[in-house]
């Protein structure tokens, strides 16, 4: 089923494109997300997502974008259903080294590396392994506390209803810099028309206790860190 | 009367206005539990069991207020908190996964003083362990 997939992928590319053009530049603004304070996430636009009606398809597909001139990932898209999920094992993705990537350890990080190359769209809802197109340097924090739950949810209710989920994450970079300052995530489940499930977050790209520099992945321990102050989403 | 809800990890119930999951199987195992009583629900909760002929089901928005000794009320999206002192019982069941969640089981079991009495494991129709538990004062 997932061949028959990507033989459609250049026509839903097309409309993907101008769909992640609605979302990450006219209507979204990176000026408008709060400072992270102590939540991995923050609702936008009152946590409705930027699809219009005739988006709402019951055709799975999967759109993402080409890297852009500084190697970075884009706009990842997808009608999810029990036809883009998972039917084996995830495979290995460690040779993929998104922009900014380090390997480097904390040990105020849960598992030690601050770095974990994050899917856009997770494992479990598009069976996506070492695509660099779907891959992103996130931090430990951001991928289990700020975009595995949301996709946790979507994921079980699929399995559960056998619907469709419409679903787009976009990276937010500033600038030119090499890591994103979160994700945007948004949902639509489509026979329901989102009474399921619904939701438009930015996920923060930041990791307690450590200092980012964004423009290159650099990172170290930050000089006011206190665990008990760590907020989990 | 007895609570009935569902939440996950960090005790969350609902995200956005809408309930974290849902399980056709343990759908099932809430109208067995409920087969001799009442089971009462808001609206919201009664449409997740449309395709369930239970006569067991009661539906009233201020369902809370109507319950009486020994009937389940299911709880998915208000607040039982007023009804706190009617509570005989809980049953929780959890999802055993992490959800996002704006809305959480506002109940403190353990400072409330409410004793684990029985847990068991069984699998639900798309999720691949869910727990109940039951308290009692």
């Amino acid at each position: 089923m997932k061949k028959t997939v990507r033989a459609l992928l250049p026509l839903f590319l097309v409309i993907g494109l101008v769909l992640s053009a609605c979302a990450a530049g006219n209507t979204y603004s990176l000026d408008s997300i709060p400072d992270y304070s102590g939540s991995s996430y923050v609702a936008v636009n009152d946590n409705q997502p930027y699809f219009s009606d005739t988006d709402l398809t019951t055709t799975s597909l999967e759109s993402y974008s080409n890297l852009d001139g500084l190697g970075r990932c884009g706009v990842a898209y997808a009608c999810v259903s029990t036809d883009t999920m998972p039917t084996e094992e995830r495979g290995s993705i460690g040779q993929i080294k998104p922009t900014g990537w380090h390997t480097v350890k904390y040990d105020c990080v849960d598992g030690k590396y601050l770095y974990n190359r994050c899917h856009l769209i997770g494992y479990q809802l598009t069976a996506e392994n070492a695509n660099e197109q779907n891959l992103l340097t996130g931090t430990r924090y951001l991928n289990v506390d700020g975009m595995l739950p949301f996709e946790n949810m979507v994921a079980d209710y699929i399995k559960e209803t056998d619907n469709h989920v419409l679903y787009r994450v976009t990276p937010i970079f500033d600038g030119d810099n090499l890591v994103a300052s979160g994700v945007l995530m948004e949902a639509e489940s489509v026979e329901d028309k989102g009474e399921g499930t619904c939701f438009c977050v930015f996920c923060y790209n930041v990791q307690p206790g450590v200092t980012i520099d964004y423009t290159t992945g650099e990172s170290t321990l930050a000089e006011s860190y206190t665990p008990a102050a760590e907020g989990v989403g | 009367m007895i609570i009935i809800s569902c939440v996950d990890d960090n005790m969350g119930m609902m995200f956005n206005h809408r309930r974290q999951s849902q399980d056709r199987v343990l759908r099932e195992s809430i109208l067995e539990s409920a087969k001799d009583s009442k089971l009462w629900m808001n609206h919201y909760s009664a449409k997740q069991f449309s395709e369930n002929n239970a006569p067991q089901i009661n539906v009233d928005d201020n369902f809370m207020s109507e319950a009486g000794d020994g009937e389940y009320c299911f709880v998915e999206d208000c607040d039982v908190v007023p009804y706190l002192r009617w509570v005989e019982k809980i049953i929780l069941y959890r999802w055993n996964r992490r959800y996002p969640s704006d809305q959480t089981f506002p109940i403190g079991l353990s400072a409330g003083g409410w004793k684990l009495i029985h847990t068991e494991e069984f699998a639900g129709s798309s999720h691949g362990k869910i727990t109940e538990e039951i308290y009692t004062r």
